[in-house]
């Protein structure tokens, strides 16, 4: 009975040592969620459901810049404080939901509209516990995209590459004109471990989608190589790369596509 | 008598021409010297703004030259209604956050 009531003991205890290490396991989230925000600043107390907003949808029309840039979203969820009426006056997500602009000949549906036909319309982006039906549908729309392991499942990089996907990068009356950029040389990122190929960063691959402000200063500070190290731990705590392979980009589990440099 | 009046009368309709061609042409039609307070400060903010693909190029004074740009232009952003002052702040802080990292990073080396 004793030694019965020992094990137990020990069971428990090595248990509570492993949870207390490891923590809780997070769910990885399915290709359609990859990438989903839950915004709820304001809609609650507006008595409306939160909104749910699917990175994938928008990613594979528009480029990064053109959103946390010249539209002005934060790169932390919440962190921008859209009201409705920035809606309707035109800004955040009204830049493109104003029932006038048109994309793939669709007109886009206004948001937070005062008219009385558009309130059933809420629940398009207000639709967080709701069963509402998504305009676009994630296994048809990304059928004939290129395939990645993680995250949506999908290599969006290719499917920008060989032409699927054309994301905008400028929009009438937000966006400015500019020259196309510059881009800066890429480099090499050496890692700690041995054996571990080093990471080739594409200054090419990343302007694609986003312009420089978008990284320096506000997740890259140092410009000179070698001035900040990089930890794997604080990246996928949601530092430096992690701002974006935790959440919307490739992730961080898909360790080769940074990691190339073929090992001496 | 008659020919100030018909020369008053035609600057009055020479100036609303020349508001009336602003409009058309916002950008390109600032000859006529109607100045519209509203796009002046987008006008400086497009113009400020559009140079940050060529951060890496221009030199320190031209770098310092347009953080002095930014600042110069915030309390006029700051005045913008609520939702614009929001949006354009943070447009202007990400074009000046940049001028003044690339500019930092020139004179570290």
């Amino acid at each position: 009975m004793k030694r019965t009531f020992y094990i137990a003991l020990l069971v428990l205890v090595i248990a509570g040592v492993t949870s207390a290490q490891t923590g809780v396991k997070k769910k990885r989230p399915l290709p359609y969620e990859y990438g989903r925000v839950v915004i709820s600043n304001y809609s609650e107390k507006a008595g409306l459901a939160p909104v749910v907003f699917d990175h994938w949808l928008h990613r594979a029309k528009f480029t990064c810049r053109l959103c946390h840039v010249d539209i002005g979203f934060a790169m932390k969820a919440g962190a921008t404080g859209i009201k409705a009426s920035d809606n309707m006056n035109g800004y955040y997500c009204g830049s493109c939901h104003n029932g006038k602009k048109a994309f793939d000949d669709k007109i886009v549906f206004d948001t937070c509209s005062k008219a009385p036909e558009a309130q059933t319309r809420c629940l398009r982006c207000h639709s967080l516990g709701k069963n509402v039906k998504a305009g676009y549908d994630f296994s048809k729309f990304t059928e004939n995209l290129p395939r990645g392991r993680f995250g949506n499942g999908v290599d969006w990089e290719h499917a920008e590459v060989d032409g699927l996907i054309k994301p905008l990068d400028f929009l009438e009356g937000i966006s400015i004109k500019r020259q196309s950029l510059t881009v800066q040389k890429d480099f090499a990122l050496g890692t700690k471990l041995e054996g571990m190929p080093d990471i080739i960063f594409s200054h090419k691959k990343h302007t694609v989608w986003n312009g420089c402000e978008l990284c320096h200063p506000e997740i890259f500070v140092g410009v000179k190589k070698g001035t900040t190290k990089y930890s794997m731990t604080e990246i996928f705590e949601g530092k430096y790369c992690g701002v974006c392979h935790t959440s919307v980009a490739f992730p961080l589990i898909d360790c080769q596509r940074c990691h190339t440099k073929a090992v001496q | 008598m008659k020919k100030l009046r018909t020369c008053l009368l035609c600057c009055a309709v020479a100036v609303i021409v020349c508001s009336g061609a602003r409009d058309i042409e916002k950008k390109t039609f600032s000859w006529c010297g109607v100045v519209h307070a509203q796009d002046d400060w987008r006008n400086e903010f497009d113009d400020v703004c559009s140079r940050t693909q060529d951060a890496m190029i221009f030199s320190p004074d031209e770098l310092r030259n347009l953080i002095a740009r930014c600042d110069k232009l915030k309390p006029r952003v700051e005045k913008l209604d609520e939702t614009q002052r929001k949006v354009f702040l943070k447009r202007l802080q990400l074009c000046r956050d940049l001028f003044l990292f690339v500019l930092e990073s020139k004179e570290k080396k």
